[in-house]
């Protein structure tokens, strides 16, 4: 099934072109979880801080089972 | 150290004044001692029978004060910053209060003083100026309505100092515009609550420093390895020593509306379709040209940018910043990122605060979209949410109380009142809110409504917990623990003075680190926290006198009873009540007053 892939601040090094409005659209079996998926885009789980699919906080062991799902990507950010 | 200058403009004397240890123990110094000596001014004024909640902002009558505080100058991490506080807000009418980066903290220390009290008004634009230990008072008149930037350079030039730190008011302070700020290094602001306006009232345009005396550290060895072992720490951190210095403060626009709660189109919303294109990486892709630290910042968040092209193209200008980025283009719904760094370089030069300018034309906007402002008082202007033009033309508009722009400057509570629907004002106390929509995090909500200062993030930034950190965003549940912890350790902070971003990695037995060595006294972590307590009610108290209670403590309607209407944060609303009561458990207050138990225990009866 296909699922999209938003990465954002520093992730982008990896990807310069993704972004909210230009997803990287992926090609998974369902039921993987989403630490597979962030192997497999060639991070390392260290890198990632915060999850979001379908704008849900999620942890890394959580299963994507839904078609043309959202996944988030963030690494630690702060500001204010 | 230690050392005051206290300034009456009326009579042009000056003199200098020290401060207790057993004050400084107490308030440490900043914002601590502003409210200190706030408090005691405002006390001697009402034996006098002056009624506190009835003084004009803008009179004579109103206080100034700068203060920097031991941290401030030193060579620990993130030192440059001072404090601003007056008696009362000309936008508010609370308490009014900014904290700013740059450098001019550093070098006002370096003067010999540690902070400088402005009584009264003068009679003419004047400026002081403080260079190698002497202060004195000058004629302004040929600077008097020239902006932040041109000010800066004429002082300098004029002196013959190109280091020296100068603070100053825009066009917007001079014409006594509630939002107004006071800048410094052309580019940073004791930006909310209109201290610019109070600066304007008092006819004080500028104030140049510069001097060679070195803050004086008690146990300097002690301070040196500390400040190693502090700077490795900021480093070693991600945020603070990769996404900060990467993309800026405007990191957060795509992790802040990713999560739904990116207010816009005046929090009718909390999903900004195309963030992207006003996002911190679409600003470092296209228009960043290097980084600006802070005097002794080894984050360097500040931008220096430019347009290349088109309407807005412009060469040189800095930010913006997260917090204006959403005001400015978020909530007014534009996505053109030229148009708000030009909104923003308006803001800057002018001198007004980009929070308020932004969220009171987002205000109009709604109020125009429901038909609720006369054609005449618009003249034709197209106020139709994402127009960037307007947001451009607006701000210009505003610092020059011209044509509608005088209503902007008023800020969101004025104009909505005028236009007969107050509820459209997305304010607390009269401030309005800034970038975080509390039905997407709630402790943000309690913050913003219990601020003393009004709505405001950074007086207990819980975004760090509920969005960046593990909190539960969504949950009512021990927020407001939360809320209190994140309020009194930014009070200590802001008594220091250093940056509050020094907490993404160092915590209060860090600042027990800082502390010690370098006043020589004894402190415990909870001793620090208990000092932030102090100052947060004593500020407290404080507002009290100007006639804010429990009945102020509270959010804009729509976050309190419309459900967010689409996004990750679908649904939601604020349950103030249960927080709120919570809180003033917490807080040993009553109806928004601590109680004299309360008062007792910090030792402020």
């Amino acid at each position: 099934m296909e699922i999209y892939v938003k990465v954002f601040a520093t992730l982008r090094k990896k990807y310069p072109d993704i972004n909210d409005l230009n997803p990287l659209k992926i090609e998974i079996e369902s039921g993987i979880s989403v630490s597979q998926i962030i192997v497999k885009l060639g991070y390392a789980l260290t890198e990632i801080h915060l999850i979001l699919l379908n704008g849900k906080k999620v942890d890394s062991e959580t299963l994507i089972e839904e078609e043309e799902s959202i996944l988030s990507l963030f690494p630690p950010v702060g500001g204010g | 150290m230690n050392k005051w200058l206290k300034v009456n403009l009326a009579t042009n004397e000056m003199k200098d004044f020290f401060v207790l240890e057993e004050t400084l123990r107490k308030f440490i110094g900043g914002k601590g001692l502003a409210v200190y000596f706030l408090w005691e001014y405002a006390t001697g004024l009402e034996e006098k029978g002056v009624v506190i909640k009835d003084i004009d902002p803008l009179s004579p009558e109103n206080m100034l004060i700068f203060a920097t505080g031991p941290v401030t100058g030193t060579k620990s991490p993130n030192s440059g910053r001072h404090h601003v506080m007056s008696l009362k807000s000309p936008l508010t009418g609370s308490i009014g209060s900014g904290n700013t980066g740059g450098n001019w903290g550093a070098k006002l220390k370096f003067t010999g003083y540690d902070g400088i009290m402005i009584i009264d008004k003068a009679e003419k634009p004047t400026y002081l100026s403080i260079i190698d230990g002497k202060a004195e008072l000058h004629d302004a008149t040929e600077i008097w309505g020239k902006n932040s930037v041109e000010t800066s350079s004429f002082l300098r030039k004029k002196h013959d100092r190109k280091r020296a730190g100068i603070s100053c008011i825009g066009q917007a302070g001079e014409n006594l515009v509630p939002m107004a700020v006071i800048m410094n290094e052309e580019h940073r602001a004791a930006g909310r609550t209109g201290l610019g306006a109070v600066m304007g009232s008092k006819k004080l345009k500028a104030i140049i420093v510069e001097g060679d005396n070195k803050p004086k550290i008690a146990k300097q060895e002690e301070f040196e390895s500390k400040v190693k072992e502090h700077v490795e720490k900021l480093k070693e951190n991600p945020v603070t020593g990769q996404g900060l210095p990467e993309y800026g403060t405007a990191v957060l626009v795509n992790i802040i509306n990713q999560n739904g709660l990116f207010p816009t189109h005046n929090w009718q919303k909390g999903v900004h379709k195309e963030a992207e294109k006003i996002s911190g990486e679409t600003l470092t892709e296209q228009y960043l040209i290097n980084k600006h630290p802070c005097w002794g910042c080894v984050v360097a968040c500040g931008r220096k940018s430019r347009v290349d092209s088109g309407n807005y193209k412009i060469t040189y200008t800095e930010g913006p910043e997260y917090e204006s980025i959403w005001a400015l283009g978020g909530s007014t719904g534009i996505n053109d990122m030229t148009a708000v760094i030009r909104a923003n370089h308006y803001c800057d030069i002018l001198g007004m605060d980009p929070i308020s300018v932004g969220s009171t034309i987002a205000a109009a906007m709604e109020l125009n979209e429901k038909g609720l402002i006369p054609e005449e008082d618009l003249q034709g202007m197209n106020l139709e949410f994402g127009n960037s033009d307007v947001v451009v033309e607006l701000t210009w508009m505003a610092a020059f109380r011209q044509g509608f722009g005088y209503w902007i400057g008023e800020g969101s509570k004025r104009m909505c009142q005028h236009y007969g629907n107050p509820d459209l004002s997305m304010a607390v106390k009269g401030l309005e809110m800034p970038a975080y929509d509390p039905r997407g995090a709630k402790g943000i909500g309690l913050n913003y409504a219990t601020a003393n200062r009004g709505g405001c993030h950074v007086t207990g930034y819980t975004i760090a917990a509920e969005i960046l950190g593990d909190v539960d965003r969504f949950t009512v549940e021990g927020k407001a623990e939360l809320t209190k912890i994140f309020q009194d350790f930014t009070s200590l902070v802001n008594s220091s003075v250093n940056c509050l971003f020094l907490t993404f990695a160092l915590g209060l037995d860090e600042y027990v680190e800082m502390l010690e060595p370098i006043t020589g006294w004894e402190f415990t972590a909870d001793e620090l926290l208990e000092t932030g307590e102090r100052i947060t009610n004593l500020e407290r108290m404080l507002i009290n006198k100007l006639g804010f209670t429990g009945k102020d403590d509270t959010l804009p309607k729509r976050l309190l009873n419309e459900q967010m209407p689409e996004g990750p944060s679908e649904g939601q609303t604020v349950d103030l009540e249960t927080m709120k009561a919570e809180y003033y458990e917490l807080r040993g207050w009553v109806d928004g007053i601590p109680s004299p138990e309360k008062i007792q225990e910090l030792g402020l009866d």
